[in-house]
């Protein structure tokens, strides 16, 4: 909870200004560390994308198996605004993600009334058929072969530009969009609507029956999360230089579920960036020794979902925190549908 | 020639494939009847059925085994026929190990078993890649099952005919099962209520365990069906989980007819679709799941189920 | 005219008739109870009066106004509350945050996504105010799930009370509790009624027979029984049904 005497923490907490330190400082020592810069650049994409994606997920408690589709689709309209439209840093991204919030707006009126079960069938067949249209429509996405030749545009302050062609530099625009994003996604969970859509999660029917339009809180928080889905897609477009078909497929829809809940989605505002970091290390250095490293990850995964739900956050929250903080009383059994509060 | 003749060999390779999705579909349900369980890995043990039976029937299939030598030496049709035993059996069993992982999610919200087995589908997917690799490979089959031949005019698939009676035929003798014999009884008992199951003096613990190996196994029969039409590739399983979902989901959870017509219909909708714009097959089904799902959530014959919460 | 008339209610689910020409009134500042052997219809008339099943015929009139067939949020936003026979709490937020999201201010500014409720005395307080009225003081920052059973069923009524309510709806309050909580339970009750219009379902015969001002029995569906207290202990139908010897 943020302290009431004190504006500054509504906004920006400990946290957070670690989180800022930690990645802030990342092209200085990722090569030292024995990585690489794209590697970070990949992370931030994923880290904005996949926390997006928790307010549905971890707040909301409505998983979406379809959202891939949404990262694509940011990423094929950051390409087309660029080369049928106006070249230009801001308006390319603003498109990105107004073109994903409507694409967005589309799905979250179908999928709104539904939760649980249904809810994830919905988005799977939804994500399925954006995924189609987008392979399908080759005059506007390039089809199978992708659209090639997206540029790294420079950032433009009007008085002056940055050149961001090399990778850190692209990093620091990721990570400025970064911090704009976690700062408003931590605000928008501690207000009204985050605390009535984890009330939704809790107890749809409850809140209903206080008077609240749940329909326009779940396609709300669906909007949101798409649009800032819209965003990482932007930025992906830029990282890869170009929009692929691929990323829409319902195995990276699934990949960005397990990052989430991997790291604690579920309990933990960080949990998103955990399991971002987690994967895409796991990936390069398991990928070092075995090719099949996702067999590696989904057995680790498997065992996480039997033992420890809660994911690294929860870890982390039993260990470290449990040292520092009182244990709940009576600790439930694990149930998804704890609060992400911390 | 008139249309409707033009068409008949599309509406037969339709129901073949309704009938075989009708299938999966029919494991899944039973699965999510008995485990409240969504089983994201029935995908990919529909594929694992296809592999393994390209295993025992070898050698092309990329596992030969010195001991079985005497084995490969028969004609193709035993070979076949034994494979479409024993593939079937093997998998069912191994996937019993998948369920004692459920267990610890039993009870909860059915969302961890939903996750649980995303994560199973991605170890499976990958376990065939370590073992067989990516590339496709084809199940040889009979040749009196194969090829084609000529009537009124038109090319009919020898092969689709097959599976389609073939299929008919397993579904067939899944009902006599489930309705016919104290075993499907009690699996009726346990879709119903757990509490049943136990006051029948069944162990509902391994009753989960034999229903999920059962449900599974049709799940690799299915595979082993389909493997000459679709090929075999270790990311077959996604094209396989979905339009059983899509059946569950049209046909109304816990209802068998009402699988097999969503079945019927999702193949014949899948083969029209094919067809008139090829492209465009697969994406008809996930439009009629949207409008579905839209407009009558709990299918043709559905009642309230475990997807709803 | 009555606060809240239902006329000729009737619901059914597939072929089975749960609601037959229910007709009832509930006068303003009145307490009214409702009972009924199990499954005689009883929750199924709340669910139908608060708005989470339609009626298949008949007409539901809250003040003057037509509310049949209204989503549960638009008839609770007239300011008819309720509670569920089973708990219905968010459990993980604290009691306090329970309170707080029924206010009606918080309602009216939900979509705000800046704003910080935890930083706004005067929600604060009031919710503050409605726990220590349900005897919660104390437990403002206890998640729900740490409560005790009966400072659970107290905090429904006050999650209840929090909306403002003009009419409450109390499925049974009492159900799982001992003599003593169920007597706390009376006495909020009875301190809450004064300005209330209130409806329970009760199981709990001598609860209920101390506090309504009116009593109404539904069986199979249909109304059987109407009346004071006193004069349904003479009422021929509750006398030869078990109805009678348990008051």
């Amino acid at each position: 909870m943020s302290d009431a005497r004190n504006p500054v923490g509504r906004w920006i907490t400990l946290p957070i200004l670690a989180s800022f330190a930690v990645f802030g400082t990342l092209p200085y020592w990722v090569e030292a560390v024995g990585l690489y810069q794209y590697l970070g650049l990949e992370i931030m994409v994923w880290v904005i994308f996949a926390l997006g994606y928790n307010l549905l997920l971890g707040y909301g408690g409505l998983p979406s198996f379809g959202h891939g589709a949404f990262i694509g689709i940011g990423a094929y309209a950051f390409g087309v605004a660029q080369f049928h439209f106006i070249p230009n840093l801001w308006i390319c991204l603003l498109a990105a993600i107004i073109i994903t919030g409507l694409c967005g707006l589309a799905a979250a009126l179908l999928v709104s009334r539904r939760r649980g079960i249904y809810f994830a069938l919905m988005t799977i067949a939804i994500g399925q058929v954006f995924f189609f249209i987008a392979s399908k429509w080759t005059s506007v996405t390039g089809g199978e072969d992708g659209l090639l030749n997206i540029q790294r545009l420079p950032v433009d302050f009007g008085l002056f530009s940055i050149d961001i062609q090399d990778t850190a530099s692209l990093y620091y625009l990721a990570f400025a969009l970064y911090a704009v994003v976690v700062v408003l996604l931590w605000r928008l969970v501690h207000s009204p609507f985050g605390r009535i859509l984890g009330a939704i999660r809790q107890n749809e029917e409850r809140v209903r029956f206080l008077g609240y339009n749940v329909f326009i809180y779940k396609a709300i928080a669906f909007i949101l999360s798409t649009m800032v889905a819209g965003l990482a897609g932007g930025l992906f477009a830029m990282a890869q230089e170009g929009a692929y078909i691929q990323i829409m497929n319902l195995q990276w829809s699934g990949t960005v579920v397990l990052m989430t809940l991997i790291g604690g989605g579920l309990v933990s505002f960080w949990g998103p960036v955990f399991g971002v970091v987690l994967y895409f290390i796991a990936r390069d250095i398991l990928g070092a020794y075995t090719e099949a490293w996702l067999l590696w990850f989904g057995l680790m995964f498997m065992l996480l979902v039997m033992f420890k739900p809660e994911g690294l956050a929860g870890i982390w929250r039993d260990t470290v925190g449990g040292l520092v903080r009182r244990k709940p009383a009576a600790a439930p059994s694990p149930h998804p549908n704890q609060s992400p509060a911390e | 020639m008139s249309t409707a003749t033009w068409l008949l060999p599309h509406l037969i390779n339709g129901v073949a494939l309704g009938l075989l999705f009708a299938l999966i579909a029919l494991g899944f349900m039973l699965i999510i009847g008995v485990m409240e369980v969504i089983n994201l890995a029935h995908g990919s043990i529909f594929a694992l059925g296809a592999y393994v039976a390209l295993a025992i029937m070898a050698p092309d299939g990329g596992l030969p085994f010195a001991f079985m030598e005497p084995f490969y030496a028969l004609p193709a049709w035993p070979r076949y026929a034994i494979a479409l035993v024993v593939a079937p059996i093997l998998v069912g069993a191994a996937c019993m190990l998948l369920e004692l992982c459920l267990r610890p999610t039993y009870g909860k919200d059915p969302l961890y078993g939903l996750l649980l087995t995303f994560g199973a589908a991605l170890v499976i997917e990958e376990m065939i890649r370590v073992v067989w690799g990516s590339s496709e490979y084809y199940l040889p089959i009979p040749r009196d099952i194969s090829g084609g031949f000529i009537f009124a005019d038109l090319i009919y698939s020898t092969y689709r005919i097959y599976a389609a009676i073939f299929a008919c035929a397993m579904i067939a003798l899944l009902w006599f099962f489930l309705n016919r014999t104290p075993y499907g009884a009690v699996i009726k008992a346990g879709a119903h209520d757990n509490e049943m199951v136990r006051a029948l003096g069944f162990n509902l613990s391994r009753l989960r365990l034999l229903v999920f190996a059962f449900g599974a196994g049709l799940a690799a029969i299915a595979g082993i069906i389909m493997a000459p039409i679709w090929g075999v590739r270790p990311v077959v399983g996604i094209d396989a989980v979905i339009p059983a979902f899509v059946i569950i989901v049209l046909g109304g959870v816990g209802s068998f007819w009402g699988a097999v017509t969503a079945g019927v219909l999702v193949g014949l909708a899948v083969a029209l679709t094919a067809a008139f714009v090829p492209d465009w097959s697969m994406i008809s089904m996930y439009l009629l799941l949207l409008a579905v799902v839209t407009f009558r959530p709990r299918g043709i014959a559905g009642r309230a189920s475990i997807l709803e919460r | 005219m009555a606060l809240l008339e239902a006329h000729h209610i009737h619901k059914r689910f597939g072929d089975q008739v749960v609601l037959e020409n229910i007709t009832l009134a509930f006068e303003e500042n009145r307490l009214n109870g409702i009972m009924g052997p199990n499954g005689a219809g009883k929750t199924t008339c709340f669910n139908v009066l608060t708005g989470r099943y339609k009626p298949d015929r008949g007409r539901i009139v809250f003040d003057g106004e037509d509310i049949g067939g209204l989503p549960p949020h638009k008839i609770a936003r007239k300011g008819i509350a309720r509670s569920f026979q089973l708990m219905n709490l968010f459990d993980q937020y604290t009691a306090i945050e329970n309170i707080t999201l029924a206010l009606p201010e918080v309602r009216a500014r939900g979509m705000s996504m800046m704003h910080d409720l935890s930083t706004d005395g005067e929600t604060g307080d009031k919710a503050a105010g409605i726990l220590a009225r349900i005897g919660l003081a104390g437990k403002e920052r206890v998640e729900a799930r740490d409560l005790s059973y009966g400072e659970r069923r107290a905090l429904e009524i006050g999650v209840a009370l929090a909306a403002a309510p003009r009419i409450l709806f109390l499925d049974e309050p009492t159900a799982g509790l001992g003599a003593e909580a169920t007597g706390s339970i009376a006495e909020l009750i009875a301190e809450i009624r004064r300005d209330l219009t209130i409806v329970i379902i009760e199981h709990d015969m001598q609860f209920l027979f101390g506090l309504a001002d009116k009593i109404t029995v539904i069986h199979w569906g249909q109304v059987i029984a109407e009346g004071t207290p006193a004069s349904l202990q003479e009422d021929e139908w509750v006398k030869r049904s078990s109805l009678g010897g348990l008051a």
